[in-house]
Formats: C-alpha cells, sequence, structure tokens
C-alpha cells in the first residue's frame, strides 16, 4: 500500500523540505506517490524520484500559482481517496501545519503531527511526537486509513534511494477558496524577536565594545531570517544593546533550537534561562570558562577569528 | 577599612512613600472591602477562613479581600517544615489530621554536631522533640489553605502587591497595590495597569517576614519592642534522592563559625523527596560569609554525602525568619484599623523552629477581634489581649531569650540555653539585649574564604536562582534602594549576604541584577532596601 | 460582534515533566495549570474587538475536566461575556475528536468569529482550529499575527519561512492565533470580582477514543556530555558539520 507524499513548492520552484517528506515517506514501504499543487511545471519536482517516489504527480490549476488552503485541500483529500493510500505525509512546515489538518478532516481524521520517528508495528503506523516543549516524547500508533502524519522539519534528513519518479500531471478542478493569499511580503529586517528566535545568538562582554556586535549580527542574517542577536544583561546595562535584545538569567522566553553563547563566560548571569535550547555552542578564548561545561559543542579561541568562519559556513549551507 | 557597620549604608525607609493619605491621587480601581488581609500565607488565609465562618454562623455577610503578591497561592512560600496541627484543629473541627495537607508524621529524629570531617550524636534539645508533628510543605499547605478560603467565598486576589499603606490622619484605611508593566526607567508603559487603592474597615498585615507595611506601620505610629527584631537567613533545596532518609534531621556546628549562630535541617516529605536547608542568624561577624556557600558546603559532610548521591536538586529557595522571639515582638500588635500577623509580628519560636502554627492562630485570634470590632464596635486590642493570654504569648516567654543568649558566641550560648532549658526559661534571667542585625560590625580579614559554589553536589547562585522557578521580567526596574555610595568592600559584602547573587562587586562598585531576587528580604535586613515590584515577579515555589 | 473563543487548560511552560504511572500521561502531582498562553492572544483579540465595536458577545468554550472551571474563570475576568465547560475527565490524545465536541457546541449559534489559540502547547498539535472549521464548513486562517476587519471582510497576516502571507478571508471565520497578534491584558482586580458572577454553564460530554492511540509517553534522551570540538576557525567546519548531523539544527 503506498504512501502519498505532498511536496511543498513557492513560486514554481519545490522546496527542499520535500526531500525530506520524500525520505520519511520512503521508510514506510510499499511504494511513495509524491504529490504537489502547482499552477504548472514545479522546477526541481523530479528530484522526488532521487529520494525515492515511484510515480510524482503534480495536480495544476490556476489556483494553485498561490497557496491556495482549501482548493488544496480539496485536490488532495480526492488525490487520496482515489488512490487508496495508507499514508499521507506532509512536512510541518508552516505551509504544511496549515494544509495538513484540512486535509485529514476531510478524510475524517487528525494528523499525527510533527513527528521526529515513524515506524510500522505489525500493520500499523506507530510514530513518536515531542510533547511539553520537548520535555517528554509521546508514541502514538496511528489506527487509521489513511494516516495522516506531518514530520518536523530537519529531523528526517533526506537519504537517496532513486525510484523511477514516473511524471504525470493531472489539472483538476478545486472549488473557489473563500481564503485567498493576496501576497507575501519580505518580514521586516530585524524584527525576529528575541523570544521567538529558532536560533539566538548571544553575546556578552567578551565582545570587548558595542561595534563589535556587527559580527553577531552577520551570523545571525547567515541563517536567513531564522536567527536573532540577543545580548547578556550586563552588556544591555552598559547600553551597548537595545532593552528588547536582552536574553536574562530568568530565560523564561528562551527556548530556540540553537543558542550560540558568543565571549560569555557564564560565570554569573545569563545562564539558567537558555538551559532549555535544544544545542547550546559555546565561543570563548578561555577554555576554563564555565559556559563549556553547560554548552553541548564548543570552540576555544579569539571569537573575531571563529565567527566570521562559522558565518561563511552557514552562509554556504542556507545559500 | 578593617570592618564595616552595615547600618552606615542602609538607606531609612521611605516612610514618605509608604504612607499615603486615602484618597491620594496615582491609582487606577478603588475597591472596597469590608476586611482587608495583605499576604495569603498561613496567617493571612487563617484569618480569612475564621472570619469567614464567624460570619457564617451569625448569617452576616462580610466582603474580605485577600492580596498576595505572588502569581499563584503558595509561590513565595517557603519554610522546612514540620507543623504542629493544633491550629488546623482548631480551624476544622470536623477533620481528621489525615485530611490535613501534611506529607508525613514526624517518626524518628536525630540531632548531631557537626565537624568538618565527623559528626556526634546529641541528645534532643526538649525544645526541639517534634512527636506529634508532621512534615510538610508550606508551598501545599497554603495551597490547600486557599483552596478552603475560596470555597467559603473568600476573595483571594493573587498577583498584587500591596506597594503603600493607605491612612486616614493615623488610622489605616488600606493599601495601594504596585503598578504592573513599568519600563525599565520606572515609566508607565501603555500595557501595563495603575496601582489599585483598597479600602476596608480593618487591614490585616500578614506580609511575611520582614513585612514592609507592617514595618511602615510600627515606625509610624512609633509602636516600640523591647528589642528590635533580629532576622536569620535560611537556603533551602528540595531534593529527589536515590537513598531513602526516614528520620528528621536537624545539625548544628560545621560548617557555621563558631561566632555565629545556625543551624541545618533535613526533611524527608517522603523517603525520597527530601527538604534540607542552612539557617545561619544575620547577626555574623564575618562579612564574607555567605549562607548559600556554607549549604553547598555543609552538602560534602559525610553525613549528607550519601544521602544525596545520585540525586537531583529540584528546587531552590530562600527565606528570612524573624528570630527576635518574645523581646522582639511590637508592643502592641494592634491599631487603629490594623492588625499585624504571623511572622510580619515575630511569632517565631526559633528553638523549637516553629512558626506556621502560630501564624495560623493569630489569624484565628485577629478574625475574632475583627469580627466582634466589625459587629460591636469593639477594640481591636482585644487581639492582643486573646494572644498574649495563649499558648503563642506563654511559648515565646518560655524561650525568650534561647536564642539571643547565642549573641555570645555558640559554646558559650549553648551553655545558657541549655541552663534556659533546664530551668524552663526562669535561669538565665533577665533580658538579653541585643543590637538590630545591621547595627553589628563586620570584620573584613582574617575573613571565611567563601569558596566556590561548584562542587559536585554544589549550585551556583545562578543556577539555584532558576530552579526557585524565577522567571522575572528581565526588564523591570530595581525595587531595590541601595545608599548612593557603596564602597567595593560593601559591595562584595551585599554579594555575600544575598543568597540569589542580586548583588555583586563590578569594577569597583555595586551592580544589581535586580531580577534575580527571591523575596527571602535578607537584603531588607542588611543592605538596600526591598520594596515590591510587580505581581508576579519573584519566585514560584511548588513544593518549598 | 458575536464572538467565540475556544480554550485549553495546559500545564504551565515551566513544569517539570514526571510520567505517570502508567507510562503514558503526565504526573499531575503538583502541576500548575494555566491558560494556553496562545488562548490569550485568542481572547484578547477578541475583547479588543468587542470593546471596539462597542456591542456584541464574547463567549468562552472550553473542553475540560470540572477544575477547567477556573480557566474558564480567568478568562471571564479579563472581560469575557460567559463560559461554557464542556465537561470531560479526559481529553482525548485525538484532536479530531476535541474539535467534534467543539464543533457541535458552536454549531447551534452563528457566530462572526471564532478564535483558537495556534496550538497548545502541551500537546503541540496546531489542529484543532483547522478540524472545527472544516466541520462547520467555515473559512480558516491559522497562525494569525496581524489582523484587520472591515465588516464582514478580514485580512490576517501569519509568518511563514523568509516572509510573511497576506491572506484575505471572509466572515464569519475561524482563526488561529499567534504570538504577536496582541499584548493580552493583565488581571483587574475588578475583573476578577465580576468573574464570579458571570454565567458559566457545565455540560457534560462523551468524547470519542479517536484513531490515535498513547503507546508511551517517555522523557526524552539523556542530553549527552559536551565537548570542545577543537580551537580557533580551524574548527568551524567540524562544528557546522556536527550541528548539521548529529545536532541536527541545521
Amino acid at each position: 500500500m503506498t504512501t502519498l507524499a505532498v511536496l511543498e513548492q513557492r513560486d514554481g520552484v519545490l522546496r527542499k523540505i520535500s526531500h525530506e517528506v520524500v525520505t520519511a515517506a520512503q521508510r514506510l514501504g510499499g511504494g511513495v506517490e509524491a504529490v504537489v499543487c502547482a499552477a504548472g511545471v514545479v522546477q526541481g519536482a523530479d528530484q522526488a524520484a532521487k529520494f525515492g517516489a515511484d510515480k510524482i504527480v503534480t495536480l495544476t490549476n490556476p489556483a494553485f500559482a498561490k497557496y491556495a488552503p482549501e482548493a488544496c485541500a480539496q485536490a488532495l483529500a480526492e488525490r487520496a481517496k482515489l488512490g487508496g493510500h495508507r499514508c499521507i505525509v506532509f512536512a510541518a512546515s508552516a505551509t504544511g501545519k496549515d494544509l495538513a489538518p484540512r486535509v485529514a478532516a476531510k478524510l475524517g481524521v487528525a494528523v499525527a503531527a510533527d513527528i521526529t520517528d515513524l515506524a510500522t508495528d505489525g500493520g500499523a503506523i506507530v510514530v513518536t511526537r515531542p510533547v511539553y516543549a520537548g520535555k517528554a516524547l509521546l508514541k502514538v500508533k496511528v489506527a487509521a486509513q489513511p494516516a495522516v502524519l506531518s514530520l518536523r522539519p530537519n529531523v528526517f534528513t533526506p537519504v537517496e534511494r532513486p525510484k523511477a519518479g514516473a511524471a504525470e500531471t493531472v489539472a483538476v478542478t478545486v472549488p473557489a477558496g473563500r481564503v485567498t493569499v493576496r501576497e507575501i511580503k519580505a518580514a521586516p529586517a530585524g524584527t525576529l524577536d528575541v523570544a521567538e528566535a529558532q536560533v539566538i545568538i548571544s553575546g556578552g562582554r567578551g565582545l570587548k565594545e558595542p561595534a563589535n556586535f556587527k559580527v553577531l549580527e552577520d551570523l545571525a542574517r547567515a541563517f536567513g531570517g531564522q536567527a536573532a542577536v540577543g545580548a547578556s544583561r550586563a552588556v544591555v546595562d552598559a547600553g551597548w544593546r537595545a532593552h528588547a535584545d536582552q536574553v536574562g538569567q530568568t530565560g523564561k522566553t528562551v527556548s530556540p533550537s540553537l543558542y550560540i553563547a558568543v565571549g560569555i563566560s557564564g560565570a554569573i548571569q545569563h545562564l539558567a534561562g537558555m538551559r532549555t535550547s535544544k544545542v547550546i555552542v559555546a565561543i570563548n578564548k578561555d577554555k576554563d570558562a564555565p559556559i563549556f561545561k553547560v554548552a553541548d559543542y564548543g570552540v576555544v579561541g579569539d571569537l573575531f577569528e571563529i565567527v566570521p568562519k562559522l558565518t561563511e559556513e552557514i552562509r554556504k549551507l542556507h545559500g | 577599612m578593617d570592618k564595616i557597620v552595615p547600618a552606615q549604608y542602609q538607606p531609612p525607609l521611605p516612610l514618605d512613600t509608604l504612607i499615603v493619605q486615602d484618597g491620594a491621587e496615582g491609582s487606577g480601581d478603588r475597591m472596597e472591602l469590608d476586611v482587608l488581609i495583605v499576604g495569603a500565607g498561613p496567617a493571612g488565609l487563617a484569618c480569612a477562613i475564621e472570619l469567614a465562618r464567624l460570619a457564617k454562623a451569625d448569617r452576616t455577610e462580610l466582603n474580605i479581600g485577600v492580596l498576595e503578591k505572588a502569581e499563584a497561592l503558595g509561590e513565595h512560600s517557603l519554610s522546612g517544615a514540620v507543623v504542629n496541627p493544633r491550629a488546623f484543629r482548631e480551624l476544622f473541627p470536623d477533620l481528621k489530621d489525615s485530611d490535613f495537607p501534611f506529607r508525613a508524621p514526624v517518626a524518628k529524629e536525630a540531632v548531631y554536631l557537626l565537624t568538618a570531617e565527623r559528626r556526634w550524636r546529641l541528645p534532643t534539645p526538649p525544645t526541639m522533640h517534634n512527636r506529634g508533628y508532621y512534615i510538610a510543605s508550606l508551598c501545599e499547605v497554603v495551597r490547600w489553605l486557599g483552596a478552603k478560603a475560596e470555597a467559603l467565598g473568600v476573595n483571594v486576589f493573587t498577583g498584587f502587591p500591596a506597594a503603600q499603606l493607605l491612612v486616614r490622619d493615623a488610622a489605616v484605611a488600606g493599601v495601594r497595590t504596585a503598578p504592573a508593566g513599568l519600563d525599565r526607567d520606572g515609566k508607565p508603559t501603555p500595557g501595563g495597569t495603575a496601582p489599585n487603592d483598597l479600602v476596608a474597615k480593618v487591614t490585616a498585615l500578614a506580609e511575611g517576614t520582614r513585612g514592609l507595611l507592617a514595618q511602615a506601620w510600627c515606625q509610624w505610629q512609633r509602636v516600640p519592642s523591647e528589642n528590635p527584631q533580629i532576622f536569620a537567613l535560611g537556603v533551602k533545596e528540595l531534593w529527589e534522592t536515590q537513598q531513602p532518609l526516614d528520620r528528621v534531621i536537624h545539625t548544628l556546628g560545621w560548617p557555621i563559625p563558631s561566632d555565629a549562630f545556625g543551624g541545618s535541617f533535613v526533611y524527608p516529605l517522603e523517603p525520597n523527596l527530601v527538604a534540607l536547608g542552612l539557617v545561619v542568624g544575620l547577626d555574623y561577624r564575618d562579612a564574607a560569609l555567605d549562607v548559600h556557600v556554607l549549604l553547598q558546603r555543609l552538602k560534602q559532610h559525610r553525613l549528607l554525602r550519601a544521602l544525596l548521591a545520585g540525586g537531583e536538586m529540584v528546587e531552590w529557595g530562600a527565606k528570612t525568619i524573624p528570630e527576635g522571639g518574645f523581646y522582639s515582638l511590637p508592643e502592641r500588635r494592634s491599631g487603629a484599623g490594623v492588625v499585624l500577623l504571623g511572622d510580619a509580628a515575630g511569632f517565631v519560636d526559633v528553638p523549637s523552629l516553629k512558626g506556621i502554627h502560630y501564624a495560623m492562630h493569630s489569624g484565628i485570634y485577629a478574625a475574632r477581634a475583627i469580627f466582634q470590632n466589625l459587629k460591636n464596635g469593639a477594640a481591636l486590642s482585644a487581639y492582643d489581649r486573646l494572644v498574649d493570654a495563649s499558648y503563642i504569648a506563654r511559648d515565646l516567654y518560655r524561650t525568650r531569650n534561647m536564642r539571643l543568649a547565642f549573641r555570645d558566641g555558640f559554646y558559650l550560648g549553648g551553655i545558657q540555653a541549655a541552663l534556659m532549658t533546664l530551668t524552663g526559661g526562669r535561669f538565665p534571667n533577665g533580658k538579653y539585649r541585643m543590637h538590630a542585625d545591621v547595627e553589628v560590625a563586620r570584620r573584613l580579614s582574617p575573613g571565611l574564604r567563601p569558596g566556590s559554589a561548584e562542587t559536585p553536589v554544589g549550585v551556583s547562585k545562578v543556577d539555584a536562582v532558576f530552579k526557585s522557578g524565577n522567571s522575572t521580567r528581565d526588564t523591570i526596574p530595581s525595587h531595590l534602594i541601595p545608599a548612593k555610595d557603596v564602597p567595593v568592600e560593601v559591595a562584595r559584602f551585599y554579594s555575600h549576604v544575598c543568597p540569589a547573587g542580586v548583588y555583586e562587586a563590578i569594577d569597583g562598585g555595586l551592580r544589581i541584577n535586580a531580577p534575580n531576587c527571591v523575596d527571602c528580604k535578607a537584603t531588607d535586613v542588611l543592605g538596600p532596601r526591598w520594596t515590591p515590584r510587580e505581581g508576579g515577579s519573584g519566585p514560584k515555589y511548588k513544593r518549598m | 460582534m458575536k464572538i467565540a473563543v475556544c480554550i485549553k487548560r495546559v500545564p504551565d511552560s515551566e513544569t517539570r515533566v514526571k510520567i505517570a504511572a502508567d507510562g503514558k500521561s503526565l504526573d499531575e502531582a503538583g502541576v500548575k495549570f494555566v491558560l494556553n498562553p496562545y488562548d490569550e492572544f485568542a481572547l484578547e483579540e477578541a475583547l479588543r474587538r468587542k470593546e471596539k465595536a462597542g456591542t456584541g458577545e464574547v463567549v468562552v468554550v472550553c473542553l475540560g475536566p470540572a477544575v477547567a472551571q477556573e480557566t474558564i474563570r480567568t478568562a471571564l475576568s479579563w472581560g469575557a461575556d460567559r463560559g461554557v465547560l464542556l465537561q470531560a475527565d479526559k481529553i482525548p490524545a485525538d484532536p479530531f475528536e476535541t474539535a467534534k465536541v467543539i464543533a457541535a457546541e458552536l454549531k447551534t449559534t452563528s457566530w462572526d468569529l471564532i478564535l483558537f489559540g495556534r496550538m497548545a502547547i502541551d500537546d503541540y498539535n496546531h489542529q484543532v482550529g483547522q478540524l472545527v472549521a472544516e466541520l462547520l464548513g467555515l473559512p480558516c486562517v491559522t497562525a494569525v499575527s496581524h489582523l484587520d476587519i472591515e465588516g464582514t471582510k478580514g485580512v490576517a497576516e501569519r509568518e511563514i519561512e523568509g516572509g510573511i502571507e497576506v491572506v484575505d478571508f471572509p466572515l464569519p471565520a475561524v482563526l488561529t492565533a499567534d504570538k504577536g497578534l496582541n499584548e493580552p491584558r493583565l488581571p483587574a482586580l475588578k475583573g476578577i470580582m465580576a468573574a464570579k458572577k458571570k454565567p458559566l454553564e457545565v455540560k457534560p460530554v462523551q468524547v470519542g477514543a479517536g484513531v490515535l492511540e498513547v503507546v508511551a509517553l517517555t522523557p526524552p534522551p539523556e542530553r549527552k556530555e559536551g565537548k570542545i570540538v577543537g580551537e580557533g576557525a580551524g574548527a568551524v567546519a567540524e562544528l557546522v558539520r556536527l550541528l548539521r548531523e548529529e545536532a541536527k539544527v541545521l
């Protein structure tokens, strides 16, 4: 029984997260049909074959030029019913989080959402999902057919398992949507709230003077809009950085996936709250700095050499 | 400088801002109540419950409001604790001991004298027998009492600190709460809330240790006491242990220096859930003494190391305890429109380490006096008479000099205390004069090397504050009032006084990390003055 | 404006998670429960819009155990007009079952807006809003961080990767609120007093088991001991590799 892997495109170009979806679908065995809603040809859709798609189906309709939640949900639900799939997999991206439940509802089931692992157990699909802000893992058996899943991004590292990827284009008719995307506008620069950022790069007194924070801002920019620059209270009190940037010792609002502490010794203040970060990286010239005891990964040395190099490497990754 | 006297650097109590004429501008909402109780601790809640019951029995309606600065009940409550259940039994005659929010009866107990390497078992002093009492978490006690109070129709407002006393001439009319949402410089922001005025016929101040408004009222009304109130600082940790503990333990001696007073407690709430803490009188002589650091050291002692090995510290907290006893009680604890309850009045017996049942009973007596005052116009001073005629006064009188004797040091004090115990308080007699803690000189050298808190079972102040559940807004304005110029030696002294790392001696001056504050009040006793900040700030104790 | 706000009672975000004896659920002893933070944005938005319109009603609906009445009272103390508790001792693991119960309750009234928080901070399911919208046949926009309404036309903004999606929709609609939509108000004393007198209806409901069955709830894998990757700029390549492949945060 095949799995329907829902790919994501924007402006006619396949989003890389789609590779993760196909990879995960592959793991369930039984064949993978990749599907994408688009107004026309999707550049890079053929890549799905590399990761295991037997078939790549493009459902076309002019309405799909921009994300059309109702039309897309309708088209996918019908495709799912038509194909009699055992499972439908989405990425839990911003769009996927919006779309998957709409499709699931039309199929009369819930989504097993934001999963970090999946397996088959006899005939059933068993998934793992982080709950309570990652403080626990929930293992759930999905007794539905089709089972609808969404994947936490950056977990199912794409694995190449080339398959035929036979391409098919199907024009579909969809209802006129009541909800329409007017446009996608750029996020205003520098307004990423430290409290909400996935990546926080925090600077302390080791930066020596306010102007040197530019080095951290360059690194933040390299992450392409997911990163914010934070500062210790000491540095904010000294007037180097704005109050809104402060990452405090109480840490009530901070829980990023990645926390990079630059020039922060960790001797006092600052540390305790950011402990809930998923991964902590420390960069400091003092190898005995207490922060290295807290960090998952540390680099000892001159931050003015290390951080620019890191910026370069991150840019390469995200480019 | 070879010594410092903290009093030289402590600003006076800001009476001008603390006492405000009712009707003065500056507040948003105004609410009228029959009785206002400041503080939802055991004293305040017992008072509210007794008042509600009296009203119900009398078929009258009383509008009772309890103000609590913590975001939720119990979050600022901390104690050992071993509780004498008598006040519970009086307040809830229809319930059994097993219905009360206690964890376990005290089964075995032991008292040890410690040195760095060894321990000596001492016979349990008569004042410290705990048979028939219960180990409890004060947080759980408060939440339980709070539920009972609310079920009786009492309005409990959490997240509202009382910041100022509203007065009409010489009478207390109510309180004004602290504003919320001020920016770093103390200016109001659009999302914040203005102070509220709560006025009532009677205001009961049950703010706990070193209560700000209680201090302000006593000073404003010039209510004397024979001795100034003195305090100890207790730093406490809650541990989930691999090894079970089956007894209540108290220790004396190491690591407390012989010219300081104090001891430690280790109480099993469950066999594998252990509360432990170190309590040290704030009249210690060495400017480098750091109670939090001493606690970390204590945990290394053979007696505790095995117990804690492989365990996890789940909570941390700190609070001061009024230790002055009988002679430090204000001459009267009632006045026009006001009564003082619990720790705020000083009803704590140090030799038995008990205060919760006194707090609750003071609340019960106050409720009776308040009820008669509202009903018949009877004087509120009936509250003082009730307390003076009760076991509260009897107990405190019997041990009136015991703590005070220790101003002469551990050994001399120990001998005197033993004599007092043997003679039921009759000898040595007289009254030991005490100085306020802030007036005691501290030597700078030779000093203790405070040492590091980092040990295998040790925790730094920063990590400790995190474990108190403190999530105070980082941009909150500082609520602490230091002297204008603080020399670096005094800054260093403050950094040792404060268990939460609020004070740092940096760049030759004093840096204040106000959001760290857990409202223990040690600062208010020895250093910069403490004032309330927006509701919900400070620790969030769960089972302390 | 007639606005329904669907709320959930959840463990406080600072909760230290302990697994219950059944190995499948949270040990609730000593856990502090609060109004789901994302629901606060929804509630605040509803109250502002009703206050702006000068007339209308904000009704709070909650699926939960009897003690969830406290959470509804909190919402009432902010200014909501009345509350409905759909009482069930156990909240199902299957959000579609939750959605069915909530949709059944909402169906009987014609609302201008039905608001949810984007997700609950306990189960992170992120879907009940959409599921309810689908069951009610209403348009739906999720994760709204900015909202403008003129008459029966709405414009919402939502954050997506690398940008902000601007979405047009008609009223009535279901919206799920995200952080940034507004700054939730602080409780007022008068509001707390008034809440006690506002109507709170308790309706026992039956919730189905659904298709998602909890097998186990376990603690996350132990945090591995940290390591110093190397010294100087030369260590950066290895750091990045580890962050990608081992830590999976890049």
